[in-house]
C-alpha cells in the first residue's frame, strides 16, 4: 500500500506554545484515519501541516511522496478546513464549480459531486447563507470534485444533524472504498470507530495511542459495575477478577474483565445492593483513559490516565 | 490513485481557466454586493456632473473646455478610487473571513487569486471613465477627439497600478474594515491636494508646494497632458518610482501575509 501521508518527527510551535511535538504518522492509499483528541490537542495543526498552511518547524511531511507547500503537490488534496468563511456573494454551484477547477478538472465535475452529498437542491442559494450543516456539506463537495488521493477533513461533522451524518459516513467509505486515504478529526468518537480503520489520537501536542479501533477499547477493562453496596472498597478488591475499586459519590465503580464472576459473589456477600448498572468500554473511555481528561477523577481503568505514550504504531 | 496519473495537458490552460473562474468570482461579487463600489463610482460621476454642468463650457487655464480638463482630473479620481480601494479591500475581506485559506491550500497558486481581483476592477474602472465621459458629451458636447480620448482613458486604467499596488500592501496585512478606513483616510486629502476636485491654482500655496510630492497629482499631470501635449517625462518617471515602492511594499507584505 502507498503511503498518501507521510509525517515524520514534526514539531510545530507558535511562538512559545508547543502544538506538535515529535509527531510521527502515516495514512495509506484506501485507509481512514480518525485523528481523535480533546480541544487544543494539535489536530487543526497537523492538518494544517499536511495541507501545507502550515511548515514544521523541523522534521518532515509528505504528500503522495511530494512536499504540501508546492502547488503541484496539493493537485492530490481535497481539504475541509475547520473555520472557512463562505463568500456572501457566489452560490454553492458555483463554489464547487470552481473548486473543480482549481483541482485541475473541469466545471462539469461539479454535478456529481453535488448528488453526492446531496446538495444538488441547495445549488443556487447563495453559500454564505446557509445553515451551518448545510455549509459543512458544500465544503465537503469542494473537497471531494477534485477526486483527490487524501482527503483531509477537520471536524467534517460539526453542525451535521443524523441522517446528514450517516449520509457523511457513507460518502467517506465509499470514498476509501475507491482508494483514497482519508485523514479526519472529529469529536463523535463513536461514529468515527465504526468507519476508521486506525484511530490516531493526538494529546498536548503528542501522539499517545494509534491502533484499530478494536485494538484500542481491548487496552481497556470490558466492563465497569456501578453499584450501591454496604460491601467495604477492600472487602471489593480481594474479589477474584477484580482490576480496580474507586468511589463515586455513594456509588462504587468496580472495573474487571469478568463482571458475571464478580457480580454473582458480590450479590451473596451484599443483599442490599441497588442501582446496579453494567457499562461497557467503548472508544470514548479509552479516549478519555488515554487522554486523562476523564471526567470525576475517573481511575477506574488502573490505565494510564497521564498521556504518557502508550504504544505507537503509527 | 489515477488521480497522480492524469496529468494537465498544457501547463498554461489550468492556469488560464482557474484565472477566469476567478475572474468571475470577482465581478460577481462586485456585481452582486455593488455597495462597496457604490461611492467609488458614483461620487467622481456626481461631483463631475456638477462641476462640468456649471464650469464645463468655460476655457480654463490651458485653453482647453474645463470639460476636457475635468475628464483627465475626474478621471483620475473616478479611476484611482477603484483601483486603489476593490482589490486590497477585497483581499483583505476574504483574508478575514478565512476564504483565503481555502485558496491558499487549493493546487491553484494564491497569485492566481490575487491577480483575478485586479482584474475584475478593472471594468468597474472603465465604467467610471465611460460615464464621466457621457456625462461631459452631455454637458459640453464633443471636447476630445477619438484618438485622444482612447489615449487618455489608457493613461488612466494604466496609472491605476501603483495604486493597486498600494492597496493590497495594506489589504495583506489589516482587516477589511482598517484597509478601507486606512486607504480613504490617505486617499481623499490625496485628492484634494493632487488638485483633482478644484484646480490646484485655486488652493493655498502649502498645497500647491505639497502636490508635487502626491502620486495621484503626477497621473493627474500624465493624463492632461494626453489633451495639452505638454512634456510629462517627469510625471511619468514619478509614476514609475511610485509603482516601484508600492510593489516592494506590497511583495513585503504578500510575504507577511497571515491567512
Ligand atoms: N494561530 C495560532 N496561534 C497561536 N496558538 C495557536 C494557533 N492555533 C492554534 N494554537 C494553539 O495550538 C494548540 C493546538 O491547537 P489546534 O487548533 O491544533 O487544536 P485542535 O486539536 O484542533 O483543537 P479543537 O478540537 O478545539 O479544534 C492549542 O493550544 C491552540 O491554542
Ligand atoms: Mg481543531
Amino acid at each position: 500500500m502507498i503511503d498518501v501521508l507521510q509525517i515524520a518527527g514534526a514539531h510545530h510551535r507558535y511562538g512559545a506554545l508547543t502544538a506538535l511535538d515529535s509527531v510521527d504518522m502515516t495514512v495509506r492509499a484506501g485507509e481512514c484515519v480518525a485523528l481523535l483528541g480533546p480541544n487544543g490537542a494539535g489536530k487543526t495543526t497537523l492538518v494544517g501541516l499536511a495541507t501545507g498552511l502550515l511548515a514544521p518547524q523541523s522534521g518532515q511531511v509528505r504528500v503522495c511522496g511530494g512536499d504540501p507547500r508546492r502547488a503541484a503537490t496539493r493537485r492530490h488534496l481535497g481539504v475541509v478546513q475547520q473555520s472557512m468563511g463562505f463568500p456572501r456573494t457566489l452560490t454553492v454551484a458555483e463554489l464547487v464549480r470552481g473548486a473543480a477547477v482549481r483541482a485541475g478538472r473541469p466545471a462539469t465535475a461539479a454535478g456529481p459531486v453535488l448528488a453526492e452529498v446531496g446538495i444538488t437542491d441547495l445549488q443556487r442559494r447563495r453559500a454564505g447563507k446557509l445553515s451551518g450543516g448545510q455549509q459543512q456539506r458544500v465544503a465537503l463537495a469542494m473537497a471531494l470534485v477534485g477526486d483527490p488521493t487524501l482527503l483531509l477533513l477537520d471536524e467534517p461533522t460539526v453542525g451535521l444533524d443524523i441522517t446528514s451524518r450517516r449520509a457523511f459516513w457513507r460518502t467517506i467509505a465509499a470514498r476509501r472504498d475507491a482508494g483514497a486515504g482519508i485523514l479526519l478529526t472529529t469529536h463523535i468518537v463513536e461514529e468515527a470507530a465504526a468507519v476508521a480503520d486506525r484511530v490516531v489520537v493526538l494529546h498536548r501536542g503528542h501522539v499517545v495511542a494509534a491502533d484499530t479501533p478494536a485494538g484500542l477499547t481491548a487496552r481497556l477493562p470490558d466492563r465497569t459495575i456501578v453499584a450501591r453496596t454496604g460491601v467495604a472498597d477492600s472487602v471489593l478488591r480481594t474479589l477474584p477478577g477484580v482490576l480496580s475499586v474507586t468511589t463515586d459519590g455513594d456509588r462504587v465503580q468496580v472495573a474487571t474483565a469478568a463482571p458475571e464472576d464478580v457480580l454473582r459473589r458480590w450479590l451473596v456477600l451484599d443483599e442490599q445492593l441497588t442501582d446496579l448498572r453494567v457499562e461497557g468500554a467503548g472508544l470514548e473511555q479509552a479516549l478519555l483513559a488515554l487522554t486523562g481528561d476523564a471526567t470525576s477523577g475517573d481511575n477506574t481503568t488502573g490505565n494510564n490516565t497521564t498521556g504518557d505514550k502508550v504504544e505507537v504504531r503509527a | 490513485m489515477t488521480a497522480i496519473e492524469t496529468g494537465p495537458t498544457s501547463p498554461l490552460a489550468p492556469g488560464l481557466r482557474v484565472l477566469g473562474v476567478e475572474v468571475a468570482d470577482g465581478v460577481r461579487a462586485i456585481l452582486r454586493e455593488p455597495t462597496a463600489l457604490f461611492f467609488s463610482v458614483l461620487f467622481p460621476v456626481m461631483f463631475f456632473a456638477l462641476f462640468a454642468s456649471l464650469f464645463g463650457n468655460q476655457p480654463s487655464a490651458s485653453g482647453l473646455p474645463t470639460a476636457a480638463t475635468m475628464l483627465a482630473t475626474f478621471g483620475t479620481f473616478g479611476v484611482v478610487s477603484v483601483m486603489l480601494l476593490s482589490p486590497g479591500v477585497a483581499v483583505a475581506e476574504d483574508r478575514t473571513s478565512g476564504w483565503l485559506r481555502v485558496k491558499k491550500v487549493s493546487a491553484a497558486p494564491i497569485g492566481t487569486t490575487i491577480a483575478a481581483k485586479v482584474i475584475s476592477a478593472l471594468p468597474y474602472a472603465l465604467a467610471v471613465v465611460l460615464a464621466i465621459s457621457g456625462v461631459s458629451l452631455l454637458v459640453a458636447g464633443p471636447v476630445l477627439d477619438l484618438g485622444t480620448w482612447l489615449r487618455l482613458v489608457g493613461v488612466l486604467l494604466l496609472g491605476g497600478l501603483p495604486f493597486t499596488l498600494l492597496g493590497l500592501a495594506v489589504g495583506f496585512v489589516a482587516s477589511s474594515n482598517a484597509t478601507a478606513a486606512v486607504l480613504n483616510a490617505v486617499y481623499l486629502p490625496m485628492v484634494v491636494a493632487s488638485g483633482l476636485w478644484f484646480p490646484l491654482d485655486m488652493m493655498p500655496g502649502f498645497v500647491q508646494a505639497l502636490a508635487p510630492f502626491l502620486p495621484t497629482y503626477h497621473l493627474a499631470q500624465l493624463a492632461l497632458a494626453q489633451l495639452t501635449g505638454a512634456d510629462a517625462l517627469g510625471n511619468l518617471l514619478a509614476l514609475l518610482l511610485t509603482t516601484a515602492i508600492s510593489a516592494v511594499l506590497a511583495g513585503w507584505a504578500y510575504r507577511n501575509l497571515r491567512v
